[in-house]
């Protein structure tokens, strides 16, 4: 895959060097002196292209006639919309990939300005800590679907009110899956007839809402 | 009409003072209070501090009532995602974007609006007063592709008609003045020293036109 991304900072940096090393194509486009010094350290010389990302000369020259993707990271939402704006629009960039920084701008990461998937980091790690917050101890391994449903790990605690029940007589939330237990070590596969014992890992997947009712379910039991 | 600008540095502020003149109700919107002091004191329009790009300002603006909108600021891929989202998603139907850096007006101009590059107009204009000899431009159409300019006829083209000189410069002539009586040209119409020439060229007609006649 050709891939180029705009925007030098420390996403875009990290997402060449990724690319990079999974052996796609990757041209990277900044025109920040201070920036330009530091990832020449990281990125190949071959792969940067000195330039602003929002002066079409600069796209043409990094190629952006025959890429495949385009990747808008810079910190400037305007900056962001209008690259992938005019890759589709001028370009026929087949994929367009865009950073909000604001989050009061997400509103127009779509279709408006022709960009296919947006990201924002701020509304990601916002969802993380409060996820964490009313979780207690389950822990997030895995997002899936671009966040909307997870790999989710909890311990069962030694007092919890599921303890000797079967998972077929549990009633999980509709969209939650039992997907592995660890046990002693050992991983435990899920069946039926499978009784829940204190300390087993429970591995589960599951959307936003069941994470918080698989949360309720192994709580330990309130003291009376 | 209800006017929204957008960016109050020097652009901004001249033109939302001038539409306030012209008796238009005039919104400016800048991302930093300090903007507004370039306003002049009798400036009697809304001021706006906020985030151009977020929704709620634009609400607060009353983007959806606006007759026209014009971002003026000194980033040009902001202005060209203001002016598309005015026109696009609030349909309003006047918009007019400025593009400051040369290098990005291809890139404002994507957007399909009308454009303003000023910097390259004032370098244009700046151009021609260096260059320019016995052509004076009086009408430049869009952002000067092209121009409209009088031309004085040397002794030297004395005789020679009017296709003649279109010839040379691919240009149209419009009308010639003769001792104060405009006069329609035709093409075998003889030119006298001294007659005032208009025509209608691109700036690379004008620069041979000038080379050929002056």
């Amino acid at each position: 895959m050709f891939v180029i991304v705009a925007g030098g900072g420390r996403t875009g940096t990290q997402l060449a060097s990724l690319l990079l090393a999974q052996d796609h194509t990757v041209h990277l486009v900044e025109y920040r002196p201070e920036i330009l010094a530091r990832i020449h350290y990281e990125i190949p010389t071959e792969s940067i292209y000195e330039g602003s990302p929002t002066n079409p000369q600069i796209l043409e020259q990094a190629g952006i006639r025959k890429a495949d993707v385009i990747a808008a990271t810079t910190d400037n939402d305007a900056d962001n919309l209008s690259i992938c704006f005019i890759a589709r629009e001028r370009y026929q960039v087949g994929r367009t990939i865009a950073r909000v920084n604001n989050p009061r701008a997400a509103w127009l990461f779509d279709d408006k300005f022709h960009v296919d998937v947006s990201f924002n980091n701020a509304e990601v790690m916002a969802n993380l800590i409060m996820e964490e917050m009313s979780m207690g101890d389950m822990m997030t391994l895995l997002k899936l679907r671009r966040g909307r449903y997870s790999l989710v790990e909890e311990k069962i605690p030694p007092t919890a009110r599921v303890l000797g029940q079967a998972i077929k007589d549990i009633r999980f939330p509709e969209q939650c899956v039992i997907a592995a237990i660890i046990r002693n070590g050992e991983i435990v596969v899920p069946r039926g007839a499978t009784l829940f014992e204190a300390d087993d890992e429970v591995l589960a997947v599951t959307d936003r809402a069941g994470a918080q009712q698989l949360a309720e379910l192994f709580k330990p039991a309130a003291p009376h | 009409m209800n006017v929204i600008v957008v960016g109050c540095g020097r652009v901004g502020a001249e033109l939302a003072y001038r539409m306030f003149i012209n008796g238009h109700r005039v919104c400016v919107i800048d991302h930093s209070q300090n903007a507004f002091r370039d306003l002049p004191p009798d400036f009697r329009g809304r001021t706006m501090e906020g985030d151009v790009l977020s929704e709620a300002v634009l609400h607060r603006a009353d983007i959806a009532h606006a007759d026209a909108l014009a971002a003026v600021t000194s980033s040009d891929s902001l202005n060209g995602v203001v002016g598309r989202v005015a026109r696009t998603i609030y349909n309003v139907p006047i918009v007019a974007v400025r593009n400051y850096d040369p290098q990005r007006r291809e890139l404002v101009e994507a957007f399909g609006m009308q454009v303003v590059s000023s910097s390259s107009w004032g370098a244009q204009r700046m151009e021609e007063l260096l260059e320019g000899g016995s052509v004076h431009p009086l009408i430049s159409a869009g952002n000067g592709e092209v121009e409209i300019c009088d031309l004085m006829v040397p002794p030297a083209w004395e005789g020679r008609t009017v296709q003649e000189l279109a010839q040379c410069g691919s240009c149209i002539v419009a009308a010639v003045t003769r001792a104060g009586r405009g006069l329609l040209p035709t093409s075998d119409m003889r030119l006298q020293a001294g007659d005032m020439v208009h025509v209608s060229a691109t700036p690379e007609g004008m620069a041979a036109l000038r080379q050929a006649v002056c």
